[in-house]
Order: C-alpha cells, then sequence, then structure tokens
C-alpha cells in the first residue's frame, strides 16, 4: 500500500468513526406512542361511528330501491290490467250496443263507434291531465 | 448485514402470527414495540425536520393499524411498514413544497426557524462542520448516509427502508463518503488524527 492510500484508509476509517459520532440516532419523541393510542382509541370510536351510519344508509337505500321496484311491478300489472278490462268492457258495449246503433245510423256505424271511441278516449286523457296537474306543486 | 434484515423478518412471524390467530391489537402493540423507532428515524432522514417527523411517525402509525387487516403477506411487514412510511413522508414532502412556493420568505423563514429550534445543541466543532457538509450533500446521498448510521450500518435494512437494491445504498455511501473527504480536503481538514482526536 502506497503513503497516499495508506492516508486515503485512514482518513476514511476516521470520517467513518467521525460520522458514527456525530450522526446519532434521534432520540423518540416522549409519549409519542401514547398519543399514537389516544389517537387510535378516537379513530376506533369514530370509525364505528362511521361504519354505523354508513350502514344504516346503506340498508335504507336498499328498502327504498325494493319498494320503488315493487310499486313498478304493481304500476305495471294495473297497468295491464285497466287496458285488458277497458277492451273487453268496450267489446261489450259495442255488441250490445250495435243492433241498435245500426237502425240508427245505418252504414255511418263504424264512423260513429270510432268518433264515440276517440271522444271517450280524449275525454279520459284530459282527465287524467287534470289529475296530474292537480299532482303538482 | 443480509443475517440483520433475515432474522428482522423472521421476528415479525410472531407478528403475522398474532395477526393470523385475529389479535389485531397485540399484534400492533409488538409492531409498534418494533417499529416505532425505525419508523421514526426514517421520517427524520426522509423529512430534515423532527417536528414534522413526529406527526408523520403517528400519522404513519395509525395508517398501518388500519390497513392492517388488509395486510395480505405478499411482502414482508416490514418492507410493508416501510412503504406506507415513505410515502406519508412523500405527502408531508409535497404538502411542504405546495406551502414553500405558495408562501413569501415570511413562512419559509418560520419552517427553518422551527427546525433551528429543533437542533441539537452545538457539540465539538469538528462534529458540527461534519453535520453541516452532510446536510449539504445530495438529498439522495443524505438520507442513505443518515439512515446508514442511524440503524448501525447495515446497508440491507437501508436498503429495505429506502425501498432500494442494496448494490444503490452502497453507491450512495461510497459517493457520500467521497464527496465529504473532497470537502474535507478542499477546507485542509483531511488529516485522519484530527478526526480520530476528536474521538477521544
Amino acid at each position: 500500500m502506497s503513503g497516499s492510500e495508506r492516508i486515503e484508509s485512514e482518513l476514511e476509517r476516521a470520517l467513518d468513526a467521525a460520522l458514527a459520532r456525530t450522526l446519532t440516532p434521534p432520540a423518540l419523541p416522549i409519549g409519542l406512542r401514547a398519543r399514537v393510542q389516544a389517537a387510535l382509541a378516537r379513530g376506533t370510536d369514530s370509525d364505528a361511528e362511521l361504519w354505523t351510519v354508513r350502514a344504516r344508509i346503506e340498508r335504507e337505500q336498499r328498502e327504498q330501491l325494493a319498494e320503488l321496484e315493487r310499486s313498478y311491478v304493481r304500476l305495471r300489472r294495473r297497468t295491464l290490467a285497466t287496458l285488458i278490462g277497458a277492451a273487453f268492457a268496450s267489446g261489450t258495449a259495442v255488441a250490445l250496443l250495435l243492433p241498435w246503433l245500426t237502425l240508427r245510423f245505418g252504414t255511418y256505424t263504424p264512423l260513429v263507434l270510432a268518433g264515440g271511441g276517440a271522444v271517450a278516449g280524449l275525454v279520459l286523457a284530459a282527465a287524467i291531465l287534470r289529475e296530474r296537474r292537480s299532482l303538482q306543486f | 448485514m443480509q443475517t440483520a434484515v433475515a432474522s428482522g423478518a423472521s421476528d415479525d412471524r410472531d407478528i403475522i402470527g398474532l395477526l393470523r390467530a385475529g389479535e389485531r391489537e397485540r399484534a400492533f402493540a409488538q409492531l409498534l414495540e418494533r417499529y416505532e423507532g425505525k419508523i421514526f428515524r426514517l421520517c427524520c432522514a426522509l423529512l430534515r425536520d423532527r417536528a414534522q417527523a413526529e406527526d408523520v411517525t403517528q400519522e404513519s402509525l395509525i395508517r398501518i393499524w388500519k390497513a392492517l387487516d388488509r395486510y395480505d403477506e405478499r411482502a414482508a411487514l416490514s418492507t410493508w411498514i416501510y412503504a406506507i412510511s415513505r410515502n406519508r413522508c412523500l405527502s408531508a414532502l409535497e404538502r411542504k413544497r405546495t406551502l414553500e412556493s405558495l408562501a413569501d420568505g415570511e413562512v419559509a423563514a418560520a419552517v427553518e426557524q422551527v427546525a433551528a429550534t429543533d437542533a441539537e445543541p452545538p457539540a465539538a466543532e469538528q462534529s458540527e462542520l461534519l453535520r453541516e457538509l452532510v446536510d449539504l450533500l445530495p438529498e439522495r446521498l443524505r438520507r442513505t448516509l443518515l439512515l446508514f448510521y442511524y440503524e448501525g450500518r447495515s446497508t440491507a435494512e437501508v436498503a429495505q427502508m429506502l425501498g432500494c437494491p442494496e448494490g444503490t445504498v452502497k453507491t450512495h455511501l461510497f459517493r457520500a463518503r467521497a464527496a465529504l473527504a473532497e470537502q474535507l480536503r478542499r477546507r485542509g481538514l483531511d488529516d485522519p488524527q484530527l478526526w480520530l482526536e476528536s474521538d477521544r
């Protein structure tokens, strides 16, 4: 080993020793663990509360969705039943009234029936529209 | 060096065992006992500010507690813990950078003042100079050097803490020492006796 290499090596060793002496690990702050545990205790309480609220909201949302679904199905069934009922009632009414209408209007009977149906439809639509408007604020 | 980390990982089996048994509180108590100091030192090395390091250590430990149920053993427990802590430090550094960029000299001066208040009382002149020179090193060299001496000269432990290969740590240490030696040479303080004498 040459003189300069030896000095270099000695400097490295000396520097290492000086660094080890200077760069000492920082002391752990007093009460850090207690603060962490206190924060965790607070956090656990608020977490539990948060979970309870979240679970309640999720349950309510599920219930509301299920109720909406049920209402929708009920509405569709009712609409279908109304349509079938109306069709049967119309058919019966026409069957009963046809002889009288034929006597009274002759060849215009189909037009009178169509016109009557259209008027009945318009009246029904107007009634529904009126009902809906009354529901609005 | 490898043995230190390997034994550290095997020591964590007790914590993992407790976690598997569903004893989260006991597992965390053991974890706290074993890692709070290491996390604090990592935060100190990364943040350069003792007060902030304290806050971030607390924040990291709370994060670890909350995520403990989700630890899936894919990585070593220590690697997982250090990754969480490093991420918290990076977030804190980002916040600090934003604050400093938003503020004019006033806030930056306040931050420096806090750091200065936290600093230890002046030691020997050589130690003081050495500390100043270490502070002037590029960030990645500085934090590697600090952690190397904080963790009892274990390159494997430092590599795990910083999340980089052990070879990188060794390279950073070599460069850091070379840079320090160069600075000492420039100041005419490269006589080994000078540094050995102050050891006495």
